[in-house]
């Protein structure tokens, strides 16, 4: 990752802040989620967290086996 | 117009698959498009409401019945056989190549057909098609894999089949209708066996099962049509059942967190189908207008993104050789054009905007907001923060950018894989761009837009933190070198037990007793040869001879003497 690269991601999520609590702040609030601000960007940090630890999670306890576990019996 | 015989588009298929033998070899490839692009022709000129009927036993068959749902879906259909036609340009086999249109055909059969026995013979001819496409790959594992495929299918075929008997009999009608969730048997029979296809859990392990055992080009046609022409038979029969907004949403999740546990490519990209099929399933199980158009954009669009993916995953596996993350690494300076065409498709479905994922995803997340499925939308959005994470950014992030695992030097891919890849490509942005183009063909009036202000700012927050996420994590997201058991456990597992218990214990029992029916039978004519030298405990006595066996003087002298000795003494005494 390149400076350029951060420097982008920090203009789209200051766009996207600047949107919502400006242009967007008597949209009509139709879920309960809505009365959190900036609901969208805690979902998408902590639902990607969330999937990467509690996938690897189920998979250590459960799922994940050798390569030829059909193979041998 | 709708008083002329129209041929439907599976015949031109079908003559595709029986005349493409016969052309000079040099131009199948450039043949094998030219049938989807006529079926295509003919589906893009069929008046709506066209019906082709016909009787057989009594029965009326609607062979062909267009309407603006079916035309949409043939509309895609056809038109990735003729991308999928172009991807596999180099593939000479002309056996896989007819497999291919049977299947594409069995998917055209589908999605026209109006009553349940015509769905019923193409719903096989794909299961059948389809397989060979797995087994073309001539490999022991693709091997198995083709066959347990096919065992599946057959199983979710009978299902099907019995659920349509069971409606036939019980409602004397051979026509596909909406049903409502009454309880009878041949409903949920037929449930069943759609949802089967559909690749539903716990029905689903066939897909991520088979699919990354598949041939490359036939991996491209695998994405496109089972699982989609099951969702158009979905939506006709089971629009609506609320039942399937909770597989749906299961679904879309559950393929999600197999994606972070898969290694090889084709296999993440196969549980994504099963994520992205969940959108579809839980459009229909909605079931209002607004969510029956979105899970059919979303079908169209998936298809598109799909076979793009697996279209570079594919030129991936036939360059170097490689599938799993654990090999693969390092080739974005190698493989510049394939990873861009990639990132194309990985944006599409990750629902970047101006890609077509963005179009028609969120209709269906929209439409389960709008009727008030609110835990539902919300976990259809998380289903989409981990669409990201895997094609967008694990999948890519592990096979181009990362450190090389292993010293790989692709081969160059064929420049018309690189078109097939490009074609998808092109249609992923053309519809993002401009998706009236797109909602102008759903079945119903779209008065959706996508490119609001909120929708906007609502996914420019979930990806770019999902990206910062993925960053900061993405050392625990590298492959690891081991399966994660599914669905499949139970028919893959005891299967073997069963084979030791049923076919090598049974084997070994009739061994054993076949080795004791010849011991007794060689002792048999032993004895019979000559039961004196039996008695006499000879080694060998050989055959009966007067001289050497037939018993001495004295011994019958003895014998009688013996006798009468006994004889004398019972006389005596029971005479007193």
């Amino acid at each position: 990752m390149k400076r350029w690269h951060w420097l982008a991601l920090g203009f789209l999520t200051a766009a996207s802040i600047v949107a919502e609590f400006i242009f967007l702040a008597d949209y009509p609030k139709a879920h309960w989620w809505s009365y959190v601000p900036a609901f969208y960007i805690l979902w998408g940090f902590v639902g990607c967290a969330g999937i990467i630890f509690i996938s690897k999670w189920i998979g250590k306890l459960l799922l994940q086996k050798k390569e030829d576990y059909y193979d041998v019996l | 117009m709708s008083s002329e015989i129209m041929i439907p588009p599976v015949l031109y298929m079908i003559a595709g698959a029986i005349l493409l033998p016969l052309m000079p070899k040099n131009i199948r490839s450039a043949v094998f498009i030219v049938f989807p692009l006529m079926a295509l022709a003919v589906i893009w000129t069929f008046p709506d409401g066209y019906l082709l009927k016909t009787s057989f036993l009594g029965y009326e068959l609607i062979l062909c019945e267009v309407t603006r749902l079916t035309r949409i879906f043939g509309i895609i259909f056809a038109l990735i056989a003729v991308i999928g036609g172009v991807y596999s340009f180099h593939i000479k086999e002309t056996a896989q190549q007819c497999a291919a249109l049977l299947y594409a055909g069995g998917a055209l059969g589908v999605t026209f057909a109006g009553d349940y026995f015509t769905l019923f013979i193409f719903w096989e001819l794909m299961a059948v098609a389809s397989t060979y496409l797995v087994w073309a790959k001539r490999n022991s594992e693709s091997e198995k894999a083709g066959m347990r495929y096919l065992l599946v299918h057959l199983m979710g075929g009978s299902l099907l089949l019995a659920g349509i008997l069971i409606h036939v009999n019980q409602t004397g009608s051979t026509s596909i209708t909406s049903l409502v969730p009454d309880g009878s048997i041949s409903s949920w029979l037929v449930l069943a066996g759609v949802a089967l296809n559909t690749a539903i859990p716990p029905l689903h392990a066939w897909l991520s099962d088979a699919y990354p055992k598949a041939t490359v080009t036939g991996a491209v046609f695998l994405s496109a049509f089972t699982t989609k022409s099951a969702v158009l038979v979905l939506i006709k029969i089971f629009a609506g059942w609320e039942i399937l907004i909770f597989f749906g949403v299961m679904m879309a999740l559950y393929g999600v967190v197999y994606a972070v546990l898969a290694n090889d490519i084709r296999e993440i990209l196969a549980y994504h189908i099963i994520s992205q099929v969940g959108y579809m399933v839980a459009g229909v199980g909605i079931g209002t207008e607004m969510a029956i158009n979105g899970t059919t954009a979303h079908a169209f669009s998936h298809i598109l993104y799909k076979a793009l993916l697996f279209m570079g995953a594919g030129v991936v596996l036939h360059t170097t050789g490689k599938s799993k993350l654990t090999e693969l690494g390092g080739l974005a300076k190698a493989q510049p054009v394939t990873l861009w065409l990639y990132m194309i498709g990985a944006f599409s479905i990750s629902g970047f905007p101006l890609f077509n994922g963005f179009i028609s995803k969120s209709m269906v997340v929209s439409a389960a907001g709008e009727a008030h499925f609110h835990t539902a939308m919300l976990l259809l959005l998380l289903a989409s923060v981990g669409t990201f994470l895997h094609t967008g950014l694990k999948l890519p992030y592990f096979t181009w950018w990362s450190e090389p695992k292993q010293n790989l030097t692709p081969a160059k891919p064929p420049k018309t894989m690189i078109a097939g890849m490009a074609l998808a490509a092109f249609l992923c942005i053309l519809f993002g761009v401009y998706p009236t183009l797109l909602y102008d063909y759903l079945p119903f009036v779209v008065n959706y837009k996508p490119y609001s202000l909120y929708h906007l700012t609502e996914t420019v927050q979930i990806l770019t933190f999902t990206f910062i996420a993925f960053w900061i994590l993405r050392g625990k997201l590298a492959g690891e070198p081991l399966i994660a058991l599914d669905t499949d456990w139970f028919y893959r597992r005891p299967a073997r037990l069963v084979q030791k218990v049923f076919v090598d214990y049974v084997n070994a029992a009739f061994d054993y007793t076949d080795q004791i029916a010849v011991k007794i039978t060689q002792m048999m004519v032993k004895i019979g040869r000559n039961p004196v030298s039996f008695f006499n405990d000879e080694e060998d006595g050989g055959d009966f001879d007067p001289n050497k066996h037939r018993s001495s003087l004295e011994f019958l002298m003895g014998l009688i003497i013996i006798s009468f000795v006994i004889f004398a003494a019972v006389s005596l005494f029971f005479s007193e």
